[in-house]
């Protein structure tokens, strides 16, 4: 899926990981595997909100959210839900 | 005056105060009573499940107040904690609880759940162990360090006295449980009858956490590395006219904080006096500087300043002699508060030793500046640890971990300044010929061995061999050297292709 890949792109170059888009598995754990420390995840929010124009609340930045591509996937589908039952 | 166990302060705190808060877990208090309540609720399971026992139990949890009623709860049984990082590695996890003998104690939401009932009639013994810290070692499993229950009496004795806190104090709590940083933070307040204002650790790099926990309780003693203070003079940028004007101590610990991450906290914090605290697990804080403002790095750094209160510190030279006026050395201390040695008494050879006067000593590894006026500053390490976001890590046994996986030919393991971080580590690791290796691969191997803050940051996979120096040993110095012109290179490139 096409946002799956983007994400995939954006960690692969924020992060300076030495993989394709198809070697970063779906369910990799990026918080257990040091990718993505504490300081790393307010900046991946920050481009998550700035890409899918979403406005997180700084305090529901759980870590839990974005332990892999897939959580961060359905975390987006989620905030997407979210804001449209908002309307 | 008679000697009072942890347990048995905070029981006496619970029957007079029992509506004072204890702790604050976001925007909830909880009082003394509560965390008694807890505490007894706790003692009752786990003596079901036969405390105490000789060997220590491990609890192996991330920060909560039900974490904290649990220690408590093994404390008041006289059953001495094992308290692990809860990011160590899963096999690493295994293989030191293996050699501790330690059980793995069950989660602390479980534990707590039920009634209380349980107090604590007796002290004990000061000299039995209490609690047992970890940190790190070069072996690839972290070194165990057993504290009596004297030691962290007389610990807390001197940091209520020094930043005078007791029942009115609010005390902010911005490290892991499982740190020394929490015999002050947690412990002292807590048998004081003051307040401790906790950081969850899943936000602890949120400056929205942060300030939340400011504004929820006013906090009048703050500890915490140097990169708490960075965060909290980064939520300043957000709003010019913020002020955490409550804090009254501001102690800078775990590593040197830099002129220009220092250079906003006298505005932030305007009636804060700034400490900068040194200690390590073994030993527990010994030197204590306070900073001024005007002048914080009179040595192009700020000192770690002169012994604190019943501590004896020694600067030896190359050659082991003591050196009795100014001069560079290893530093070398003895404190009111130290362990008595490793758990493993292997592990103590050239680290601990009696000298004259029949008083143990610790050898720090810190290299030394002592300064005409006595005062002291750090200089450098004698082996290879460096810290990360104020943690002791021995890169050499981050290199040993890497180098065990089958694929990995050699490793080094290089520590770059951050601003945020103090250093953070970059791994450049030799792949074996033909075989198929990423960074990604070798992460997940590290973290089933590494604590998490020990995984490097960033990783280089080479196929050609390290350099090393004439005598065959891996060259550090010359893996960085190349690592920095390849990066430079990559720059030009970078900047020559994108015009």
């Amino acid at each position: 899926m096409a946002r799956t890949d983007d994400i995939k792109r954006y960690l692969i170059e924020q992060f300076l990981l030495d993989v394709t888009v198809d070697e970063l598995e779906d369910d990799f754990d990026l918080l257990a595997n040091g990718v993505v420390d504490s300081l790393g995840l307010l900046t991946l929010v920050g481009w998550l909100e700035n890409t899918y124009k979403l406005d997180i609340d700084a305090l529901d930045i759980l870590p839990e959210n974005f332990r892999s591509v897939a959580s961060i996937d359905a975390f987006l589908t989620q905030a997407d839900a979210v804001a449209s039952g908002a309307k | 005056m008679p000697w009072r166990s942890l347990p048995g302060r905070i029981a006496e705190q619970a029957e007079l105060r029992p509506q004072a808060p204890a702790l604050l877990w976001h925007a909830d208090e909880v009082s003394y009573a509560d965390l008694h309540r807890m505490a007894g609720a706790a003692a009752v399971r786990l003596a079901d499940l036969g405390l105490p026992s000789a060997e220590p139990v491990a609890v192996v949890a991330k920060k909560s107040p039900q974490a904290i009623a649990v220690v408590l709860a093994c404390l008041m049984l006289r059953q001495p904690v094992l308290l692990p990082s809860a990011e160590l590695g899963a096999e690493t996890l295994s293989a030191l609880l293996e050699r501790c003998g330690a059980r793995r104690l069950p989660d602390p939401a479980e534990l707590t759940s039920g009634e209380g009932g349980f107090t604590v009639r007796e002290d004990g013994d000061p000299d039995d162990v209490a609690l047992l810290l970890t940190t790190s070692g070069s072996t690839g499993l972290p070194k165990v360090v057993p504290l009596t229950g004297g030691a962290v009496e007389r610990f807390g004795d001197w940091a209520a006295g020094y930043f005078g806190i007791g029942p009115e104090s609010t005390v902010l709590n911005y490290a892991p449980l499982n740190f020394d940083l929490c015999l002050l933070d947690i412990w002292t307040t807590l048998s004081r009858g003051g307040c401790v204002n906790l950081v969850d650790q899943d936000l602890a790099a949120n400056p929205a956490h942060l300030l939340a926990q400011f504004q929820a309780r006013p906090v009048q003693v703050v500890q915490g590395v140097p990169m708490l203070y960075q965060l909290l003079a980064q939520a300043a940028e957000a709003d010019e006219e913020l002020r955490l004007d409550s804090v009254e101590h501001a102690l800078l610990t775990g590593d040197a904080v830099s002129a220009r991450g220092f250079e906003p906290l006298p505005d932030l914090l305007p009636k804060a006096v700034f400490h900068n605290v040194y200690g390590c697990t073994e030993t527990n804080d010994s030197f204590i500087h306070t900073i001024d403002p005007i002048d914080p790095m009179p040595y192009g750094t700020v000192p770690i300043g002169r012994p604190i209160d019943g501590v004896d510190a020694l600067v030896l030279d190359e050659d082991g002699a003591e050196l009795t006026g100014p001069g560079r050395g290893e530093l070398v201390v003895s404190t009111p508060f130290q362990t008595a040695g490793y758990l493993d008494a292997e592990l103590d050879r050239g680290v601990f030793s009696e000298r004259a006067g029949g008083r143990r000593y610790y050898r720090t590894g810190d290299l030394v500046r002592r300064h005409e006026d006595g005062v002291l500053t750090l200089e450098g390490r004698r082996d290879f640890v460096v810290k990360v976001r104020g943690v002791r890590i021995n890169t050499a046994e981050v290199e040993a971990a890497l180098r065990s996986h089958p694929a990995v030919t050699e490793a080094a393991v290089l520590a770059e300044p951050d601003e945020l971080a103090g250093m953070r580590l970059h791994a450049v690791v030799q792949r074996a010929e033909g075989v198929k290796l990423n960074s990604l691969i070798i992460r997940q191997h590290a973290a089933g061995l590494l604590p998490r803050v020990a995984i490097p940051s960033t990783f280089e996979l080479v196929d050609t061999p390290l350099p090393r120096t004439s005598t065959g040993k891996l060259d550090r110095k010359a893996v960085q050297r190349r690592t920095r012109q390849a990066q430079a290179d990559h720059r030009t490139d970078t900047t020559a292709s994108g015009g």
